[in-house]
């Protein structure tokens, strides 16, 4: 059953065309690990800003290009608005991973779950 | 680039102290890759630094998930799982080592659970070229089984010059001391995953899931984990 879903959403996918695909040399990363190395080595406003603009550039591309966003980019995105007090969008990218790679329900349910308590908390 | 890739290959052969690489197919070296066990997602851990530099682990940890992202894995974010590690005091791989593997399937929803020890990160400053020797180990494990599904050693020396600079012996050391003094080790400690990672048989995400197989990797795993002990 499970495989002939996949089969399904698979040809489907192809079928589309237009749907965001995984090439065979992955996906488009941009600067991903130079923006977080620096944000890791140096925690700053400004280091932060930089990654976050990298991660919402790699989404952006990955659009442009018809290619699927790479595993995390909206979680970390998601994660960093939910540390910033915005909740909101914190969620939106969450449920965007979710639907995009749904191995991470679990986790971000968790996180969400933590999310909330700290809005509950402030 | 070619001739680099030789050189190292000769100097390993010819130095004798590591056996000669193995090739072996992807299925044979890594069987329970292509069962039921594959995992659709990983978590990896911060990586446990046995080098002297101390730069190596976060090095190394900041640049894993692109490599192993890419052959089709849903790798756990791992800047996120490194926050919810530190909050908990976790802030190196040592320190998890030892819990049973199905804890990270019950707490992140992850199948499997990667290991990195870095052996080695030793800079080299020599005049004309300067590089780096990286030893690291990746261990792969199933968080429902707890069998180990893949797992890669390397030993490698990557070189940190980028291209010639001309301007004589003179330029060249000038030119290398201002390399070595600000030279950026993050797309070496990439190279070092990408390797690695290219030995993984490939997750459901990618185009090829399931037909690699019969591809040929190179097994120097065995070998250098034989050696080690």
């Amino acid at each position: 059953m499970k495989i002939i879903a996949s089969c399904l959403i698979a040809s489907l996918v192809f079928l589309g065309g237009c749907a965001a695909t995984v090439t065979e040399a992955g996906y488009y990363w941009g600067d991903y690990s130079q923006t977080l190395y620096k944000y890791t080595k140096d925690p700053s406003e400004t280091t932060l800003a930089e990654h976050v603009e990298e991660l919402e550039d790699i989404i952006a591309k990955s659009e442009e290009k018809g290619l699927k966003v790479p595993p995390g980019i909206h979680a970390e995105l998601g994660y960093i608005k939910a540390r910033q007090g915005n909740d909101a969008l914190a969620m939106g990218y969450y449920e965007k991973e979710m639907s995009l790679y749904p191995e991470s329900r679990l986790f971000l349910e968790r996180l969400t779950v933590e999310t909330s308590k700290g809005s509950d908390q402030s | 680039m070619r001739n680099i890739l030789l050189l190292i290959i000769a100097g390993i052969v010819m130095s004798g102290c590591v056996a000669v690489p193995v090739t072996d197919t992807k299925q044979s070296a890594f069987p329970a890759m292509y069962t039921d066990t594959k995992p659709v997602s990983m978590i990896i851990v911060p990586a446990i630094n046995e080098s002297t530099a101390a730069d190596a682990g976060d090095l190394l940890n900041v640049t894993v998930t692109q490599p192993f992202a890419n052959p089709g894995y849903y790798v756990m974010p791992v800047s996120i799982v490194s926050d919810i590690f530190k909050r908990e005091g976790i802030v190196e791989g040592t320190q998890v080592k030892g819990l049973p593997a199905s804890l990270f399937k019950k707490n992140f929803g992850a199948d499997s659970v990667m290991f990195m020890t870095i052996t080695q990160w030793d800079k080299n400053y020599a005049v004309i070229a300067g590089n780096v020797t990286v030893g690291i180990e990746y261990v792969l494990l199933s968080t429902e089984t707890n069998e180990v599904l893949w797992s890669y050693t390397q030993h490698v020396v990557v070189d940190t010059s980028g291209g010639n600079s001309g301007g004589g012996l003179i330029g060249s050391i000038i030119a290398t001391a201002i390399t070595t003094a600000t030279t950026d080790y993050v797309p070496i400690a990439f190279q070092v995953h990408q390797r690695a990672s290219g030995a993984l048989p490939y997750g459901k995400y990618h185009p090829k899931s399931g037909q690699d197989g019969a591809d040929n990797v190179v097994n120097i795993a065995a070998k250098d984990a034989a050696l080690s002990d």
